[in-house]
């Protein structure tokens, strides 16, 4: 009998014909046999056994209805009931009315009268129905989240549409359902419990479903999305879904968040709504004790805010509506603090908004990659700044620039500073790279060989915010830099926070381990420059002496260093 | 000996039969010979005389569709409308469809017997 599904001189497709009567099963056969492996049985038990033990390599059943013992109805009844066999299209062999139609309703693909149609019938009818089975679990296993059984992100907002569609006169909420700090779970548990866990919220999930007449998928590794009819009440179906999930509790950090967009913002597509609720879900990370959280004013706000500036971009690059401001460093070795250097930052003067600080707006052009058009922008204004400095003063003043997170994945990234260097006729002692240490964190072997590359160029690669991310001391072994940035929250701690002026004297230390200069970021006043000097800081940058200012008033300062 | 000729003389309708078993007439014949020694009719005969109407039905129900596959139509007729009779239940006399069913199988006998 296993023969039968290891033929592969004919076709790779085996099905299975069930009739008690041999004239039958054979004249079938010898008609099927043409294109197919036949296997045959004569009575309902043996089929069930047999398909059973070989489910997914049987592609179509050819079912006799009136048999002894077990009939063909109750056959394809087990069948369909079972998920494994499920998926089996059965055409059923007979000659009566009532039984078409009852077996039609039971799950049966198709029906062949007795006596038989012509053979080309039969084949053409069997290859239909083989096809139409294969595409529909094809489409199935692509519709499927295998682990929850869920809708796939792609075929869940089609299935939300068509939802919409059909219930016009109901107001649809869009949920965003999230596991917070899933990865403690992970690590803590393992991945095979963590699996357990997904599996659970989604089995809660599709109940729910049921209940509220929704659609739902597993849209991220830890993400659950929801569209259904507004509902009054999304605390019960919180706790429903944390209900038998007691060990998320027992860790910090780990929780339940659901993030809600309501009717009333359904101006916008799907996508869109979910996105609201996403917000939403993620702004409730501020509230520990609010597990729901309704997109509101305060985020439509903010949501329009960003869009409208990242509609504005593009406009304000061309217009020039970027400053770039310079926050200069003093060497605070001597007796008299003496102009060293500067941080280029940009400053975005917007029509509508006025001044707008870097914090307000780079976290927005980071999240969908416009920041590389901007820091090129930036570089391109430092060159051309640098070399009017020169002409004008016959003296090199470094400029530091910032590599952001998503620069490191420019492939032209070398490019666009050599070109930069070349256009204004500088030097790689012009042009300093501020590279921020939470990118190791991110990709650490794309952040290393792009260092190592840049320094080979020549270039000088500052480590900016030193200190505040979680692997400083494995990266400083790995990849050479040329300077430490102390970050600025140490320095405005140290005077207040004994711990982070002992951190502030190790990362000093650090440094002259390294033989490399520390820098400290946030200077505010005298007491913090005495001090920083005591330890070994030479150089600082802070409101002590200086904001971050234009070129104009930069050449103010240049002057008082050359009158000096 | 079974033929095509003799079967169609019988009154089957040849093509239809033949075309069912992919026009091979050596499969054809077989099959046909298989059916008239089928043991099928014996089993509705006996059930039929001891008036057990469920088992006559799955007897005339299985000898209807062998035989419409072969077309074998002589005998076909008085088969299919005894099995309707017998899916209602219907207990009345039906001898003389039994009586034609057996007269029509001893003709094929007959057929396949002479040599």
């Amino acid at each position: 009998m296993k023969n039968a599904f290891i033929r592969a001189d004919k076709s790779s497709r085996t099905v299975l014909v069930v009739d008690d009567e041999p004239i039958n099963r054979e004249l079938l056969g010898s008609i099927l046999d043409k294109e197919y492996n036949v296997l045959f049985v004569e009575n309902g038990k043996e089929a069930l056994r047999l398909i059973n033990e070989h489910s997914t390599e049987i592609s179509l059943l050819f079912l006799d209805i009136v048999m002894p013992g077990m009939n063909g109805l109750d056959v394809l009844k087990e069948l369909k009931s079972d998920e494994s066999t499920e998926r089996i299209p059965v055409i059923v062999l007979t000659a009566d009315v009532t039984t078409e139609l009852q077996s039609i309703e039971l799950g049966a693909a198709d029906f062949i009268k007795k006596p038989y149609d012509v053979p080309e019938v039969i084949l053409a009818r069997a290859r239909r129905i083989i096809e139409m089975s294969e595409d529909t679990h094809i489409i199935q296993s692509a519709e499927r989240d295998s682990m929850t059984g869920l809708y796939t992100k792609d075929f869940f907002y089609e299935y939300s549409r068509l939802l919409e569609r059909n219930h016009r006169e109901k107001n649809m909420d869009a949920v965003v359902i999230k596991i917070e700090h899933f990865h403690l779970i992970n690590e803590l548990f393992g991945v095979v419990y963590a699996k357990k866990i997904l599996r659970h919220v989604g089995e809660t999930i599709k109940g729910i479903l049921r209940d509220i007449k929704g659609v739902g998928c597993r849209a991220e590794d830890n993400e659950f999305l929801i569209y259904c009819p507004h509902q009054n009440n999304y605390n019960a179906m919180a706790n429903i879904i944390i209900n038998g999930l007691p060990e998320l509790f027992d860790m910090p950090n780990a929780y339940l968040g659901m993030g809600v967009c309501t009717v009333q913002y359904n101006d916008i597509s799907i996508e869109k709504r979910f996105e609201r609720a996403k917000k939403a879900c993620e702004s409730s990370r501020l509230i520990y004790a609010t597990r729901v959280t309704f997109y509101d004013e305060i985020l439509y706000e903010n949501d329009k805010f960003s869009e409208q500036l990242i509609h504005d971009m593009r406009e304000a690059l061309e217009n020039h509506d970027f400053k770039v401001y310079y926050q200069p460093k003093y060497d605070i070795s001597g007796d008299t603090p003496v102009l060293t250097s500067a941080e280029g930052l940009v400053r975005w003067e917007h029509p509508k908004y006025g001044m707008i600080n870097p914090g307000d707006f780079v976290p927005i052009l980071e999240s969908n990659g416009l920041i590389q058009l901007l820091d090129h922008y930036t570089w391109k204004e430092v060159g051309k700044q640098i070399r009017k400095w020169k002409d004008k003063y016959n003296i090199n003043v470094p400029i530091s620039i910032n590599v952001s997170r998503m620069d490191i994945y420019d492939p032209r990234i070398k490019e666009k500073l050599c070109n930069i260097l070349k256009t204004n006729d500088l030097t790689t002692e012009d042009i300093f790279l501020e590279v921020t240490e939470s990118v190791y964190a991110e990709d650490a072997s794309k952040m290393i060989r792009l260092i190592e590359e840049l320094r080979e160029l020549g270039f000088k690669i500052e480590m900016d915010d030193f200190g505040s991310g979680y692997s400083s001391l494995n990266m400083l072994n790995e990849v050479e830099i040329d300077t430490l940035k102390l970050d600025m929250q140490f320095v405005r701690n140290m005077l207040t926070n004994k711990k982070s002026l002992r951190l502030v004297q190790l990362i000093i230390d650090i440094a002259k381990v390294l033989k490399v200069p520390v820098v400290a970021e946030g200077v505010e006043n005298e007491e913090q420059c005495r001090i920083l000097k005591e330890m070994g800081c030479k150089i600082v940058q802070g409101y002590y002496f200086s904001k971050a200012v234009s070129p104009e008033e930069f050449d103010r300062l240049i002057e008082e260093t050359i009158a000096l | 000996m079974l033929t095509l000729e003799t079967l169609a003389e019988y009154g089957a309708n040849v093509k239809d039969g033949l075309s069912r078993c992919m026009e091979k007439e050596e499969m054809y014949l077989k099959l046909v010979g298989m059916a008239i020694e089928d043991t099928t009719f014996g089993e509705l005969e006996k059930a039929m005389k001891n008036g057990d109407t469920e088992a006559a039905f799955m007897s005339a129900h299985k000898l209807k569709g062998m035989l419409a596959n072969l077309s074998l139509d002589p005998i076909l007729r008085p088969v299919s409308e005894l099995t309707e009779y017998l899916r209602g239940g219907s207990a009345e006399d039906h001898s003389d469809l039994l009586e034609e069913i057996c007269m029509q199988h001893e003709r094929l006998e007959k057929l396949s017997s002479q040599s």
